[in-house]
């Protein structure tokens, strides 16, 4: 460990932490907030301003733990962070190492070790809240700058109950010090995080970012901890940190009080230790007196390091996935190759179509989503990221990163919330030496695919060697053997009618002599052959049959899928046939086989197991201005396509969707009808509009306006603005719209670069008008012939007044009349 | 306490139909058939979590309370410390006569948020049902603490005041800040607040309750403490 000298410590050459981590036991001290609110820390006062009002009681409390013996010993600095202490956070962080330094000093335990202790920063990270990811790693990154100058000797972070601000708070701790960085989150008495994490995808994301030990602490008291412990210990390698409260808390007369007396948490503590625990302490509640009993018990049974489990694991916020002997689906789908409707996409920014390809790929059974969009026209890290965060707000599935742009695999796997899969390495020494080092890291499971500068081996065995040099540059960059899973590469038959077998001999070569892993992009076996889901299917089949243990397909194309649910139960993989019987009992088989797909190549999807058919069934017929009118998407769509056959698009639109969506509307005004039934025909508008623009392949119909919509900044509620889009949209105009928590500066800039003529603009929170009060004030200023109209569940006329808006909108139709009379289209009185 | 699950099982249809903006009409067959599938995602998705505590109340000259908190001090003296300063005039009345305050949160947790981004993308008339059958849920289920509350509160010989939530009236959205910390949202819960104040996950709701010693009807409630004045879409039958 290169860090700055240990004042003196090297000379009484003590050992340091990470040679005696999880080598022997190790304690930590109990609990401190509720010990200085005992002491008489006041509601609303923030407890590390003790640091510098009362130092003394901070060094008695600290001296109270070292007494008793514990190695490690937090700092006061759990809410240290600069939102909190905008101003003098240096001087608190400072003073509460230096308190920790005085009280191993007055109490001889220079052998000690001082945990500058981290908590949450009790902010949401964006996008389901409001901080952004790297600034939480900022805020960090300067308490941990601080914690290490001032001479702390690891940093602890502790109580985190999302697995997104842990990671940010563990990246901070990296790329800010060298100490020693150990991690305990919260769990609730279900076993997961708050944020929905599992200990099996909390232990893979925090052992991926390198952590030196990690656990759980607060929440629950010993006796709930065990079974999360228990896991622990099943699926971690790294050493196991337990700190539980002194029971559950439960108040009495306004005191928090806990029940669990410190011989029975000793007692407690004794059983958690022996479960294969290496570093034991307390939380909230407890006292020096819980520890020092638990380390006089505790130091008394054997000790037992932890062992590498060798376990596959990727993970999302809240799932992981093993990757062993039961195959798993990799969607393929979110990939540009080939397909024009995602190329635009992605052109235009368009994510919605990007997050829709990814949720149709989970509804299909995939377990693992493959993210490629990679376009030379586009910032790829920058897609990348975007992509990536708005993926995981959507999908509990874990992703697979897909680029061979190294700046935007990073940015993707700095902004994944859990343990990815990279795709890909290979064995060229460019690629050993930009890639290995992200994983490193970052942590993530290594796709690695066996080609090197001399190209593809034509035989298993020349792959066999590139896969064997490949897990050496693992060793070599300390990335454990069983975090690389190799890619056999399926090449065409249709070109080399034995490239299926060298491929299959491959896979069983990894698994037989490498006790490896395997993946495979499965279509590429039929490149060029015609019907290609039958050669597909069955080399599935044959794949997992050599021990391929991840298929990259498009898990919505049926046969596949059969192959795969048909291979698990014929192989003991599937309990009882349930999953099998679950997918297709009851259903039919096709009767024809549906034309052939072209998986991977093609815009086409095919459909799973036929549902959603009882609208076809109630429908059957009805016409499109009645489907659109009743709110039925799919047979709006129908009614549409078969309009096509025999009418004039344009006539389709103004004589039939148009009067259908105003009868809608007026309804919805007079209120005779409601919002979910308006919304349903908006719906059933749109799908059918959609149908319309295909068959005009471009040629839009006439626009009659364009307007920007924003939620404003401060507010990251935006249903009611995308309700008011898409019925914007329905009724013919183009909507630039910039999201949610837009500042006023964007929506003005953009108002002046597009030559807008009406914004609207919503606003949830009375908190938030002020943002639409300095976005109208902005507006005038600048591009005062811009014409604003307001929204949201908090807006009234009067306030609409106040803040200077041009009209009040009460809801989407309302603001779809004003945006009628500011473009001229006025509808003539429907009475 | 009766099940959490069980619980938001037995919401209202009629309070479903009430935040959907049907009033005094049914919605038709097709519109209930969406309100079942998407009530049956949002059980699911929820994780319904809940924390209170109660404190004494002091209620200071010019009508202000003070939410405090009792510790013993170094000497083992009792000394109050002051968690929460109360300076509302509808909270004022609907707290004359209260010696004790319990506040409380509770969550439907993020699934229901994570539902309405899915639907925002795929079928986005189904947010409106999310969003509307998620405010019944976290009602129904607010109703449950609260009643636990009243059931604390008379072992103590305490009448429980109806519930009351920064926001209604002229009660400062800023004493959210306090709740998070005094209750530790974050930590028991798992929610947290915005710069605007906004909690997240979305179905998340705080409040406070007063109790008294003696039992007192308590007039403030419902649509009569709201600026609107009972004059929007949500507004209860009863109380309009």
């Amino acid at each position: 460990m290169k860090t700055r000298a240990k004042y003196g410590k090297e000379q009484k050459s003590l050992k340091t932490l990470r040679e005696r981590l999880g080598k022997e036991w190790l304690f930590c001290d109990g609990g401190m907030g509720t010990i200085l609110q005992a002491k008489g820390l006041a509601g609303g006062e923030l407890p590390e301003t003790w640091n510098l009002k009362r130092p003394e009681d901070i060094i008695d409390l600290h001296c109270s733990y070292l007494e008793q013996g514990v190695n490690i010993f937090n700092t006061n600095t759990f809410g240290a962070n600069a939102l909190k202490y905008p101003d003098n956070l240096e001087e608190i962080v400072r003073a509460a190492v230096q308190l920790a330094q005085e009280a191993r000093h007055r109490t001889g335990r220079e052998d000690a070790y001082i945990a500058l202790d981290i908590g949450p920063t009790g902010k949401l990270l964006q996008p389901m809240g409001d901080l952004p990811f790297e600034e939480a790693v900022r805020l960090f990154g300067q308490v941990i700058r601080i914690g290490a100058a001032a001479g702390a000797d690891l940093v602890l972070i502790e109580t985190m109950s999302d697995s997104y601000e842990a990671k940010a708070a563990v990246l901070a701790a990296k790329e800010n010090c060298d100490l020693p960085v150990l991690i305990t989150t919260i769990y609730d008495a279900s076993g997961k995080l708050l944020t929905g994490g599992t200990v099996d995808a909390t232990v893979a994301m925090l052992e991926g970012l390198r952590v030196d030990a990690l656990g759980v602490n607060c929440g629950l008291g010993p006796e709930q901890m065990l079974p999360i412990v228990e896991r622990m210990t099943q699926v971690a390698s790294v050493p196991i940190i337990v700190n539980p409260n002194a029971g559950l808390p439960r108040t009495e007369g306004g005191r928090t009080v806990y029940d669990v007396d410190p011989e029975e948490f000793s007692t407690w503590m004794e059983r958690i230790a022996a479960l294969g625990v290496q570093i034991v302490g307390g939380c909230c509640g407890t006292t020096p007196d819980h520890i020092g009993r638990t380390i006089r018990k505790v130091s008394r049974i054997p000790f037992r390091e932890n062992t590498p489990k060798h376990r596959t694991v990727v993970t999302s916020f809240s799932q992981a996935v093993e990757i062993g002997p039961r195959p798993v689906i990799i969607g393929e789908r979110i990939n540009p190759t080939g397909k024009k409707k995602f190329k635009a996409a992605l052109r235009e920014g368009n994510i919605e179509y990007i997050l829709a390809e990814g949720l149709r790929q989970e509804d299909s059974g995939a377990h693992i989503l493959d993210v490629n969009v990679g376009l030379p026209e586009i910032d790829e890290p920058a897609m990348m990221g975007e992509v990536i965060t708005r993926l995981q707000s959507v999908l509990a599935l874990p992703l697979q990163i897909d680029t061979t742009d190294s700046l935007a695999l990073e940015r993707g796997m700095r902004l994944y919330n859990g343990k990815p899969m990279v795709n890909s390495v290979n064995g060229k020494q460019e690629s050993i030496e930009s890639v290995f080092p992200l994983v490193r890291k970052y942590g993530g499971v290594l796709v690695a695919l066996v080609l090197d500068e001399q190209g593809i081996p034509a035989t298993a065995e020349g792959r066999i060697a590139i896969a064997r040099k490949i897990y050496e540059a693992a060793d070599r960059y300390g990335v454990p053997r069983e975090d690389i899973v190799i890619d056999g590469l399926a090449m065409t038959i249709s070109s080399d009618s034995r490239s299926a077998l060298v491929t299959l001999e491959t896979l069983r070569r990894v698994r037989d002599e490498l006790g490896g892993h395997s993946i495979l992009g499965v279509s590429n076996i039929s490149f060029g052959l015609p019907r290609r889901e039958i050669v597909n299917a069955h080399f599935l089949t044959m794949a997992m049959q050599s021990g391929l243990n991840c298929a990259i397909i498009n898990p919505g194309n049926e046969a596949m899928m059969q192959s795969y649910r048909a291979f698990l139960a014929l192989q003991g993989l599937d309990e009882n046939c349930m999953d099998y019987i679950n997918t297709y009992a009851g259903t039919k088989a096709p009767s024809a086989v549906p034309a052939a797909g072209t998986a991977g190549a093609a815009d086409g999807q095919q459909g799973s197991p036929a549902k959603d058919s009882s609208e076809q069934k109630s429908s059957g017929g009805m016409s499109l201005a009645e489907s659109i009118a009743r709110g039925m998407a799919e047979s709006a769509v129908r009614a549409t396509r078969q309009g096509l056959e025999t009418t004039d698009p344009l006539l389709l639109i103004n004589e039939q969707m148009i009067p259908a969506l105003d009868r809608v509307g007026q309804g919805f005004e007079k209120g005779t009808i409601f919002l979910p039934q308006l919304l349903m025909s908006a719906e059933a508008a749109k799908a059918a509009f959609e149908v319309v623009k295909e068959s005009m392949s471009g040629t839009a119909r006439e626009v009659k306006g364009r307007m920007i919509l924003a939620t404003v900044k401060g507010d990251i509620h935006d249903i009611g603005k995308n309700i008011v889009k898409v019925m914007l949209e329905n009724y013919g105009y183009e909507i630039l719209d910039l999201g949610k928590d837009v500042a006023p500066e964007i929506i003005v800039d953009t108002a002046i670069r597009e030559d807008i003529r009406l914004i609207g603009l919503s606003a949830l929170m009375t908190t938030t008008v002020v943002s639409m009060e300095e976005t109208i004030r902005l507006l005038r200023e600048r591009k005062p012939d811009t014409r604003v109209v307001v929204g949201g569940a908090v807006m009234t006329q009067e306030y609409a007044d106040a803040i200077g808006a041009d009209c009040y909108a009460k809801d989407a139709m309302a603001t779809v009349r004003y945006a009628d009379r500011v473009f001229g289209y006025e509808a003539v009185d429907p009475a | 306490m009766r099940d959490p699950q069980e619980v938001l099982r037995g919401v209202s249809r009629k309070e479903i139909w009430r935040y959907l903006g049907y009033s005094r009409i049914r919605p038709d067959s097709r519109v209930d058939g969406v309100i079942d599938s998407c009530l049956e995602d949002l059980l699911q998705a929820a994780e319904p979590r809940a924390v209170w505590r109660d404190f004494a109340l002091r209620s200071g000259e010019d009508g202000s309370f003070a939410v405090v908190r009792p510790e013993l001090d170094g000497l083992g003296q009792e000394q109050e410390l002051v968690e929460m300063e109360l300076h509302s005039r509808s909270l004022a009345r609907n707290l004359d006569g209260c010696c004790r305050v319990y506040l409380m949160a509770a969550t439907l947790g993020q699934g229901p948020d994570r539902l309405v981004r899915r639907a925002q993308i795929v079928h986005l008339s189904h947010t409106v049902f999310y969003q509307a059958i998620g405010a019944a849920l976290i009602e129904e289920w607010c109703d449950e603490v609260n009643r636990e509350i009243i059931r604390e509160g008379r072992e103590r010989g305490l009448y429980a005041r109806p519930r009351f939530s920064p926001g209604y009236g002229d009660l400062p959205l800023e004493l959210q800040r306090d709740f998070m910390r005094i209750l530790r949202m974050q930590k028991e819960i798992g929610v947290t607040l915005t710069d605007s104040l906004l909690m997240t996950p979305a179905k998340s709701v705080t409040a406070l309750i007063g109790m008294s010693e003696t039992k007192q009807a308590c007039p403030v409630h419902g649509c009569a403490v709201c600026p609107m004045g009972g004059d929007c879409a949500y507004r209860r039958e009863e109380d309009a």
